[in-house]
């Protein structure tokens, strides 16, 4: 196995500094696959510390963990599964807000698609909150929808 | 309208979800369950209306307890889904026998509605809903599954242009001979650089072999059943194939077609068997996968199975075999429960720097 000579361009690292002022290393070719990041690459030069406001120390680790499992084509389902296993509901939706204001797409899918199984079978007030969404139905509204939608649950009730 | 009163401090988080634009939660609304997701409209009156122009719709027959429950249910989310709004992936599977009429009505809606990627999953011939389909100009991606039985009747039609289709998933077709003698149903699309043939497809005169001519495919699957000895013949036809993925029974002949080669492709995935014992036919012979390997010469990451590493400890005195391919081989992947030293040696002579995967 020959040793890899001196650095090419392919292993030139990236500093990324969160919100909360920490510092952090990803290689450049993870940073492409975020877009926000590498528009900000793009506008200040790779060679500046590139500062992230709404992304925090918590979350960043994680997500450079899964695009250095990226970039080594090496994500499978399996990997994907024990990503989250581990994460409660709000540290998947934290890394979601985190994957969307990256702009990076592959997590973006992957986190949409499990908190959609996360929140399936959760009631209304547990979504509501979930989503930061008050409830701004009047009682008569909301009881002339529930109605309404009834067909759905059913997917047989004749009424219209 | 009761308006909030002021805003408790919420969680930063929550704060941060509620001002996200629309569609970022119509993409997490898209993973959902068609039924759970028309739920969602009690959260708010923010929420009242978005799931009607969810531009997904996942409709699964064996999730309703009657055929009726479930066209019922059709009917009713055409009706009040937003009629400008576009639906760009429709995925219809039915299991069991339906009124076709209902198929045709939701495929109306999704040509109308500029459907972009569309999924058909059904068990019933599909013949007359073919022409208005393939004259959908706005589709980028086909998966047409049909199971017939006992075999396919499903004629798919020669010299068909999708001019924007860039992947193409069929199953149950029956593949027929054109003007030229040939059976080379996809030598006219554009834009296809997707093809994936799966196992209960068919040519009608089964003398023929299935060409597959196209300068801009770059990405070939075939999985076909695997104790299909007298199955499809292929001929590839492909200068700009880069990832191949063959699951099935070892080809008898050649895949690349008459003065055409395989060495553009650079990814390969082989799952294969031959016949053996009482099922073999006079062709088998774990030669041939080592023929393939030959037109196979110039590939870089290549994974095999452990059914095709059976084949390959068919071959008597392996390592005796002169073997000039996979030169270019940067990576092999390999299930380490069956693969041998021997086995090894021989697959990684022409390029020993090769990385070895164990999975």
């Amino acid at each position: 196995m020959a040793q890899e000579a001196s650095s090419s361009t392919s292993s030139k690292t990236i500093s990324l500094k969160t919100g909360d002022g920490e510092i952090f290393e990803i290689e450049a070719s993870a940073a492409k696959q975020m877009k926000t990041v590498q528009r900000l690459i793009d506008d200040l030069g790779d060679d500046i510390t590139i500062p992230l406001h709404n992304v925090f120390s918590k979350e960043l680790p994680k997500i450079i963990e899964y695009y250095k499992k990226d970039i080594t084509g090496e994500i499978t389902k399996d990997f994907e599964a024990e990503f989250v296993k581990d994460l409660n509901d709000d540290e998947v939706k934290v890394l979601f807000l985190a994957a969307n204001y990256l702009d990076a797409n592959k997590l973006f899918e992957f986190l949409s698609q499990n908190i959609a199984d996360r929140l399936e079978s959760k009631s209304v007030e547990y979504v509501r909150k979930y989503f930061g969404v008050e409830n701004d139905f009047t009682p008569e509204e909301e009881s002339k929808l529930r109605e309404e939608r009834a067909w759905s649950f059913r997917g047989i009730k004749e009424d219209e | 309208m009761k308006r909030g009163t002021k805003k408790r401090i919420k969680e930063k988080n929550e704060d941060r979800f509620s001002c996200l634009p629309d569609y970022v939660l119509l993409h997490i609304l898209s993973f959902f369950d068609i039924k759970e997701a028309i739920q969602t409209c009690i959260l708010s009156t923010r929420w009242k209306n978005l799931w009607k122009i969810l531009p997904t719709l996942t409709l699964i027959s064996s999730q309703f307890a009657t055929f009726e429950a479930f066209t019922k249910f059709i009917s009713k989310i055409l009706s009040l889904r937003d009629a400008s709004a576009s639906l760009d992936v429709l995925d219809f599977q039915c299991e069991g026998r339906m009124d076709p009429r209902e198929l045709k009505r939701i495929l109306t809606y999704a040509i109308s509605h500029s459907v972009k990627r569309l999924r058909i999953d059904v068990n019933f011939d599909i013949q007359q809903f073919l022409p208005s389909l393939f004259s959908c100009h706005t589709l980028t991606s086909l998966h047409l599954s049909i199971y017939e039985s006992p075999r396919p009747i499903t004629l798919f039609p020669n010299s068909l242009n999708l001019p924007a289709v860039t992947t193409l998933a069929l199953n149950g077709f029956l593949f027929c001979v054109g003007d030229d003698g040939r059976v080379d149903p996809f030598s006219k699309f554009d834009k296809l650089d997707t093809l994936m043939i799966y196992g209960a497809c068919e040519v009608r005169d089964n003398k023929l072999n299935l060409c597959i001519s196209s300068t801009t495919l770059v990405n070939l699957t075939i999985r076909t059943n695997y104790s299909a000895a007298g199955g499809i013949r292929f001929q590839l036809y492909t200068p700009n194939l880069c990832t191949f993925v063959y699951h099935g029974h070892i080809p008898f002949q050649k895949l690349c077609g008459i003065n055409s080669n395989l060495s553009s492709i650079k990814h390969v995935l082989l799952d294969m068997t031959i016949g053996v014992g009482m099922w073999s036919n006079p062709k088998d012979n774990p030669l041939l996968l080592l023929h393939l390997l030959d037109e196979l010469a110039n590939v870089e990451s290549l994974t095999i199975s452990h059914r095709t590493l059976k084949v390959l400890s068919l071959v008597p005195y392996l390592l005796e075999i002169e073997f000039t391919s996979l030169y270019n081989l940067k990576s092999l992947k390999v299930d380490g429960k069956f693969i041998t030293e021997g086995m090894l040696y021989f697959l990684l002579q022409n390029a020993p720097s090769a990385k070895v995967i164990l999975y």
